[in-house]
């Protein structure tokens, strides 16, 4: 079993390295307080190829692998994760499900300005009353002629301020969601297409999280990805995919989290020796550093049980879960470690903080991963 | 125009390990990278690619994992890599690496043109460079900032002691380059290109036909005979007064110590 990465995969991260270090680093902590998206970071994004990362060459895309893309996406978090987030879900369940589930016309005419960054991409599926329930959407879709009118009232989209190309999951059959459950791409500017009000986020600030209103939105049926009654498979491989991702970006802030610590602790003095030189502090960073460790192993993992094309619920489920965990519990000892400072806006700790604390809700809350792992367990047999 | 830049791949500052045998260093993949300076001498070959075509080799000697810096050389736009390696290559001081690096250069043949970092951020002797154009019996100029110029014929400009030097050379001719312009960053699609398209050329001390007395240990003309980390005395000094007094001393200390002219 050789987990070392290749030559290849080493040089990809780099770029994604390279590009966090010198475009994003210095305006991280600004676009956070400020809450504002970056444009000026998208063009150069789309130039190295980071909104089509695994996506088909035809369409634009670099078609790595998936360890790649995780690499990829860990080092864009680990220096700002509001653009990790911002990718994960553009390559992860935007860009992922057409090419997977498109039709050639539609791959042609969305997946090449997604790839390229023109247009950023936004996955819907949770509603005031419909979440982690994915059953209980009350979105509607309603054939008419050769269009679809579709009403719905979406929540917490991620990149919902910014996305052009979104793919909203709403029933044709408001009689029986679970039959008429579909997946449909609406483009922003549609007529009756509104951009409702952005959270006001704890953590992420710098992803322009919003709600997104369709009222009586006419789109062709041409738009319809997959079949009719075929969302739920959509919705599910899409986020089984885009678990890694998600993993990948936990990781990402799991390691900013430490470096952010290892940095600190070597500079701060108290009882005349840096932090480092204390016992207690060095506990701590031995267990944030094991755990990095362990959650990359893991998402690397799921990663490369999908490039083999095996079965990827329980692998990318553990992945997020732990993770996201991860993620959470290494920022807060992070923050432990600066003491005062680690609760001040002055050092980048609290964002982590902050940020890595929805890796353990978006995506699949901790518990919607457990009972798919448990799922998966139960159904496996004696080996 | 056929250049040929001369890379070398080191060790971050903060990852050095040395062998306390040997008194080498100990290399590792995950904490090398290519000399920065090295960039910069790449940076200006694929601007002079471009104005007057041509190809980029790039080549290193070392072990094995020396291929990483090549690759990534590729990556940012050579066009070839050479690898120059063999067990016996190994602890050749500056007089030896240029040798190798000669023999490697004699192999390929054909050039206009050879860059080098004007040092490296590890090592640290400026040597290489100078050592290989006297190796190769070229004309060599160091520190150079900007190359112009038409084929066979450049107008270099090198800084050195706070002057501004033109220099006029004929090809072929070895620089060492001190420029600070940085390479572009590849995309993602350009490394996957890359691996698609090329592969590394790997070559030994007989492949180079080189004399075995002249590479390595035998080869080389100094050695290490202990090496000790050099003190780093760090001081803090406290200066009194009111904001205007402190700005005074503060501006006399560094005019004292040559800091701000």
């Amino acid at each position: 079993m050789d987990l070392a990465l290749s030559i290849k995969q080493k040089q990809l991260r780099r770029v994604a390295r390279q590009f966090a270090k010198t475009e994003l680093a210095p305006i991280a902590k600004e676009i956070d307080e400020e809450g504002r998206f970056p444009w000026e970071a998208v063009e150069k994004m789309g130039s190295l190829n980071l909104f089509g990362i695994q996506a088909p060459r035809k369409y634009g895309g670099a078609e790595t692998d998936s360890i790649s893309y995780c690499l990829v996406i860990e080092e864009i978090s680990r220096v700002c994760a509001s653009m990790g987030l911002m990718l994960a879900v553009h390559n992860g369940v935007v860009v992922h499900p057409i090419y997977q589930f498109g039709k050639d016309e539609q791959k042609a005419k969305f997946l090449s300005p997604l790839t390229a960054g023109e247009k950023i991409g936004a996955f819907c599926l949770t509603e005031p009353n419909a979440g982690s329930d994915a059953m209980a959407i009350e979105s509607t879709a309603l054939r008419e002629g050769d269009s679809y009118i579709v009403n719905a009232n979406k929540i917490f989209v991620t990149n919902g301020g910014v996305a052009d190309i979104l793919i909203i999951f709403a029933s044709v059959d408001p009689g029986n969601v679970k039959k008429g459950f579909s997946a449909i791409l609406v483009e922003r500017g549609t007529p009756g297409f509104e951009v409702g009000l952005l959270e006001n986020n704890c953590g992420m600030r710098a992803n322009p999280v919003s709600s997104i209103i369709l009222n009586d939105c006419r789109v062709p049926e041409t738009n319809l990805l997959g079949r009719e009654g075929e969302g739920f498979k959509v919705a599910m491989a899409a986020l089984d995919s885009g678990r890694i991702g998600i993993a990948a970006q936990a990781v990402g802030i799991a390691q900013g989290a430490l470096d952010a610590s290892l940095k600190y602790a070597k500079e701060r003095i108290q009882f005349r020796v840096p932090l480092a030189q204390h016992q207690a502090i060095q506990l701590m960073l031995a267990d944030m550093g094991t755990m990095v460790e362990a959650a990359r192993l893991l998402t690397l993992n799921a990663a490369h049980v999908k490039d083999q094309g095996g079965d990827l619920a329980a692998p990318s489920a553990m992945a997020k879960l732990f993770a996201g965990r991860t993620a959470s519990k290494v920022a807060s000892l992070g923050v432990q470690i600066h003491g005062g400072y680690g609760y001040s806006k002055d050092y980048p700790i609290e964002r982590y903080f902050r940020d890595a604390r929805a890796t353990e809700i978006y995506e699949g809350t901790n518990e919607i991963q457990q009972i798919v792992i448990a799922r998966e367990l139960l159904k496996r047999g004696e080996e | 125009m056929d250049i040929i830049v001369c890379i070398k791949q080191v060790v971050a500052g903060d990852r050095v390990k040395i062998d306390p045998r040997t008194y080498s260093l100990v290399r590792s993949s995950e904490f090398s990278y290519i000399n920065p300076f090295d960039l910069f001498a790449l940076e200006m070959a694929i601007r002079l690619k471009k104005e007057h075509s041509g190809s980029i080799t790039a080549i290193t000697m070392g072990p094995k994992i020396s291929e990483e810096v090549l690759w990534e050389a590729l990556t940012l736009g050579a066009d070839r890599a050479i690898l120059l390696s063999d067990p016996q290559f190994s602890a050749s001081d500056t007089l030896a690496t240029s040798y190798v690096l000669g023999m490697g250069i004699r192999k390929i043949g054909k050039f206009d043109m050879i860059l080098c970092g004007m040092r490296t951020t590890d090592g640290d002797t400026g040597q290489v460079g100078p050592q290989l154009a006297e190796e190769l019996g070229l004309p060599c100029i160091s520190a150079v900032e900007k190359l112009e110029g038409e084929k066979g014929s450049f107008r270099v400009e090198r800084v050195s002691d706070g002057f501004r030097e033109i220099v006029e050379v004929s090809a072929p001719a070895l620089l060492t380059v001190s420029s600070k312009t940085a390479v572009r960053l590849p995309s993602l699609m350009d490394i996957q290109d890359t691996f698609t398209r090329n592969s590394i050329g790997c070559w030994n001390l007989e492949d180079l036909n080189a004399d075995p007395n002249k590479v390595g240990r035998l080869g080389s003309g100094t050695w290490v005979e202990g090496l000790t980390p050099a003190a780093q005395k760090k001081s803090c000094i406290f200066i009194e007064g009111d904001a205007r007094e402190q700005a005074r001393v503060l501006l006399s200390k560094l005019i004292e110590k040559n800091l701000f002219s």
